[in-house]
């Protein structure tokens, strides 16, 4: 079993103060904190706990700079086997663009199984992988939270809304969106990246793919990036139990939450 | 007729038993080197040089057994006569075999008074060996376990030493001789025979018993328990040591060995324990009737190391025969090692020197290396403190809001101070803890004292990873530390937790560059309570303010039992007018751990009680309106504890800053 993962380095939002760059097109990202995105991390520990199960190789495959090798680095401190890095040079990247340049990669590399991250936590557009099954065409499950490999096959679990969950069977090769909770992503060590060194990363340019200037132009444009205007304070009441009770149905009253 | 021993009295296969000794020996000597092969494997091999102290403890722990007689004067007084009646009979046999092969000079009255102190070793032996037996089927002492082979040990020592004396007895029956009250223990036993005829026909029997039983505890006695006599005072030897500093890029990382690294020491420990289980009573895991026990785990970790560094194991042919399927080899279950605090208690009680803590580290550091049985919290807890320098919040910013409102001086923004204050990663971020540093820079300010603080700069000491185990990232962050203070040319720290104190003075590789620069002077770390004690007797701070409080302490682990600091925080707290104190149960260094130490703290495992709730319950039974602490793990536990515990009305948790600071009339420092 041959299993390509896709993963990303992602800046670290939560409980950082975001602002934006010059260009108001994006947010200042020179004092964020990179980590791997959190699908990712589970979409890889799926395809570590797939292999270690039924033999075959990981290949972790990103698209980013040097600093983002750190991210492979990880991973195969996991447990992959190999790493690819495509240097999108000075390429501008969407989702659009991204699917093409994963896809032109992978195409290259076997793989009976493609993971990626259901999204990701810096844009959260969750269409990357459904883009790029459809450009390897092979089949696509979205938001894949257990799996599991029976004789060719793969029985997936998919959650539905009110608990519901939907079990289905697909045929390999295919590519499955790894939602956050199929399993519980190991703790990788710092002798364990160190270690990682050792194994083998590649390094691929992204124009060296052949791809079209068509699949190169990006789909998606950010003209502009604002902070949320401020809106006028809350209120916070005070008073004792009874009148602060009362004052907050009359409020939901005055709302028109309650008839 | 001369007066001496008798070798072979009536004996005439004396052939057969040296071919009998010849085996015992070497079976014994097999033994030894299997052991010995065993110490040997270990990653780390401890540098054995001539160490005074080494002997001091040997004599002051071994020969006299100090620290067994402690707590327990009847196991104190059970192993001395043993030990000393064994020490006794093996210096006998020792110097009669140089009698009877080389020089002859246990004559006349020399003789006799060797013959006295056999006897007396005898009786000390058998003597022992009954109060043991009463020890551990009658009275039924709680601690111990009695496996079979603590039984038929026993049984099988005894009649050994009975079955001589009624050698003796029966040879004194028929030869008597006048110098017979030198043998008073043989007299006694030849009463049991009632002729010489029958004495002399029964002679080669008891003999040939008694003789193949000796041989037979010499051949068993490397596999058996009584080889901790060998291996403990080694143990003592080497003292109390733990491998300061681990170094992962020695070479090891190359070797992919699967196993824990066991240090030489570590190997010593496990074979050197008997299972007296004192390491049990005070451990406050096992207490709790949480699944662990400091002695199940030596003795696993005994097991897997006399099985995996077995040298005859490597052998195809005694493998296949002598040893399990590996399959059914020995483990040490990695689930119990999480619930370790490190408190150092185990080692305090243990009569030679064993701490499970330490080789407990070296376990855990396999788990953090596969990484699958980390727990998640902890491994949240680890990759923040990896990417944001604590282990607590996913921010660097949050590390100076603490000071919001006071004035301390930033040293890496170009302030200069005489001091550093390393306010340590808790005591920045947990609400609670903030308080403590700020009672401590009023404290400080008010004292006159030019110190500052690294801001947000300031790095997390490391501590935890080196108790969870993940020495790599211990050793990224010993590094960043000890950077910071060079490039900002720090020589003299104070920090508020026992823990970054003890892991920087203790544990740090030693580095030239912590030396700090020239001028500087040496590189030095205190806790804050060894500040106040100086300040307090300098009279650079003195409490005025009358607190009327009766306050106990809480000694943290870190602080009392890895660094022996007991009386500064006591001689702080009586410096305060109207404060009047009380001990616990458990205090100094018999002190209870509050749960939170050995990376517990990131984890979220349950016994039966809680940790915290026990020593929480312990310091209500006090009296007192409040107990004091000086750690910032202890104050967390323990405010948590009371509120759980429904102690909130009674008993207030102060740090010993707050106290202070109350006195001196800082501001109200002690809210909750």
């Amino acid at each position: 079993m041959n299993i390509v993962v896709c993963v990303k380095n992602v800046p670290f939002t939560q409980d950082a103060d975001l602002a934006l760059d010059s260009s108001k097109q994006n947010i200042r990202k020179d004092n964020l904190v990179y980590v791997i995105n959190e699908w990712d991390n589970y979409a890889v520990e799926e395809a570590i706990r797939i292999k270690e199960q039924s033999g075959g190789t990981v290949t972790a495959v990103t698209l980013g700079k040097e600093e983002d090798e750190e991210v492979l680095r990880r991973s195969l401190a996991m447990g992959a086997d190999k790493a690819v890095r495509i240097d999108p040079g000075d390429l501008q990247l969407d989702a659009f663009v991204t699917a093409a340049i994963l896809a032109a990669a992978v195409k290259s590399l076997p793989h009976d199984l493609v993971l990626t991250g259901a999204q990701s936590d810096d844009l959260n557009h969750g269409i990357v992988g459904a883009l790029l099954a459809e450009r390897l065409g092979i089949t696509h499950v979205a938001v894949v939270n257990g799996l599991k490999l029976e004789d060719g096959k793969v029985q997936i679990t998919i959650e539905l809304e009110g608990g519901q969950e939907e079990v289905s069977q697909v045929t390999l090769p295919a590519l499955l969106a790894i939602q956050t909770g199929i399993n519980e992503p190991r703790y990788v060590s710092i002798m364990g990246i160190r270690k990682a060194a050792k194994k083998e990363l590649n390094v691929i340019q992204a124009d060296a793919l052949g791809l079209s200037a068509a699949d190169l132009q990006p789909s998606l444009v950010v003209e502009e990036m604002y902070l949320p205007p401020e809106t006028a304070g809350a209120e916070i009441l005070q008073g004792d139990a009874a009148s602060l009770a009362g004052r907050i149905v009359s409020i939901v009253r005055e709302k028109g939450s309650l008839k | 007729m001369q007066i001496e021993r008798i070798h072979f009295w009536g004996i005439h296969a004396v052939t057969l038993f040296y071919v009998l000794a010849a085996i015992s020996v070497a079976v014994f000597a097999v033994g030894l080197y299997i052991r010995l092969s065993v110490w040997l494997a270990a990653s780390e091999r401890q540098k054995l040089g001539l160490s005074v102290k080494g002997v001091g403890n040997l004599c002051k722990d071994g020969l006299l057994g100090s620290k067994i007689f402690k707590g327990d004067f009847f196991a104190g007084l059970m192993h001395f006569l043993i030990m000393w009646g064994f020490i006794g009979l093996f210096i006998g046999t020792v110097l009669s075999t140089i009698h009877h092969y080389l020089i002859r000079f246990l004559t006349g009255n020399t003789y006799l008074i060797f013959s006295f102190c056999l006897e007396v070793s005898g009786f000390m032996l058998i003597a022992g060996l009954l109060l043991a037996f009463i020890r551990r089927y009658i009275a039924r002492v709680a601690r111990l376990d009695n496996r079979a082979q603590d039984l038929w040990m026993l049984v099988i020592i005894a009649v050994s030493a009975l079955t001589g004396f009624l050698v003796e007895g029966t040879r004194l029956a028929v030869q008597m001789p006048e110098w017979e009250s030198f043998s008073f223990g043989g007299v006694l036993f030849s009463a049991l025979v009632s002729s010489e005829e029958q004495a002399e026909a029964l002679y080669p029997y008891i003999w040939w018993f008694h003789a193949l039983l000796s041989l037979a505890l010499i051949a068993y006695f490397p596999f058996s328990k009584l080889f901790h006599s060998m291996a403990a005072p080694v143990n003592m030897y080497l003292g109390p040591q733990s491998v300061r500093f681990a170094s992962s890029s020695d070479g090891s990382e190359d070797k992919e060995s699967e196993g824990p690294k066991f240090t030489f020491t570590d190997m010593i420990d496990f074979s050197a324990c008997t299972r007296c289980g004192r390491c049990n009573e005070v451990c406050p895991s096992t207490s709790a009737k949480e699944p662990f026990s400091p002695r199940e785990f030596l003795a696993q970790a005994n097991e897997y190391t006399r099985f995996t560094y077995n040298p005859l194991s490597k052998v195809k042919w005694l493998r296949e025969r002598l040893f399990r399927q590996v399959s059914q080899a020995p483990k040490i279950s990695p689930e119990q090692i999480w619930f370790c605090t490190t408190c150092r208690a185990c080692l305090e009680v243990c009569p030679v020197y064993i701490g499970a803590f330490d080789p407990i580290r070296r376990v855990r550091n396999v788990e953090i290396e596969n990484g699958d049985g980390v727990s998640p919290l902890l491994t949240k807890s680890l990759e923040t403190l990896y990417k944001f320098d604590n282990p607590w919040e996913p921010s660097k910013k949050k590390r100076a809001e603490w000071s919001k409102g006071l004035t301390v001086p930033d040293l890496t923004a170009g302030a200069k101070a005489d001091l550093c204050y390393f306010v340590d990663c808790t005591t920045s971020i947990d609400t609670r803890t903030q308080n403590l540093a700020r009672a401590f820079v009023k404290i400080m300010t008010h004292a006159g004292i030019s110190f500052g603080t690294l801001g947000q700069k300031e790095t997390c000491c490391g501590d935890i990873a080196r108790r969870v185990g993940e020495e790599g990232l211990f050793e990224e962050q010993a590094e960043k530390t000890t950077s910071l203070f060079e490039k900002y040319g720090i020589a003299d720290v104070v920090t508020s937790s026992p823990h970054c104190y003890n892991v920087v003075k203790n544990e740090y590789p030693p580095r030239e560059a912590m030396k700090a620069a020239e001028e500087e002077g040496p590189f030095r770390i205190r806790h804050y309570t060894q500040l106040l004690e100086e300040l307090i007797d300098k009279g650079a701070v003195k409490p005025v303010n009358l607190v009327n409080i009766k306050v106990t302490f809480h000694d943290p682990c870190y602080l009392g039992r890895y660094n022996n600091i007991y009386e500064a925080p006591r001689k702080v707290i009586r410096s305060i007018p109207g404060v009047s104190m009380v001990e616990m149960a458990h205090w100094g260094p018999d002190s209870l751990c509050c749960g939170g130490g050995g990376g517990r703290m990131w984890q979220e495992l349950e016994g039966e009680q809680k940790l915290s709730e026990v020593r929480i319950r312990e310091a209500a039974n006090t009296g007192a309106d409040a107990v004091v602490t000086s750690c910032p793990y202890c104050l967390i536990m323990l405010e948590d504890a009371v509120k759980t515990a429904e102690l909130k009305r009674s008993l207030k948790v102060m740090d010993l800053n707050e106290l202070v600071a109350k006195s001196l009339g800082l501001g109200d420092e002690e809210e909750t």
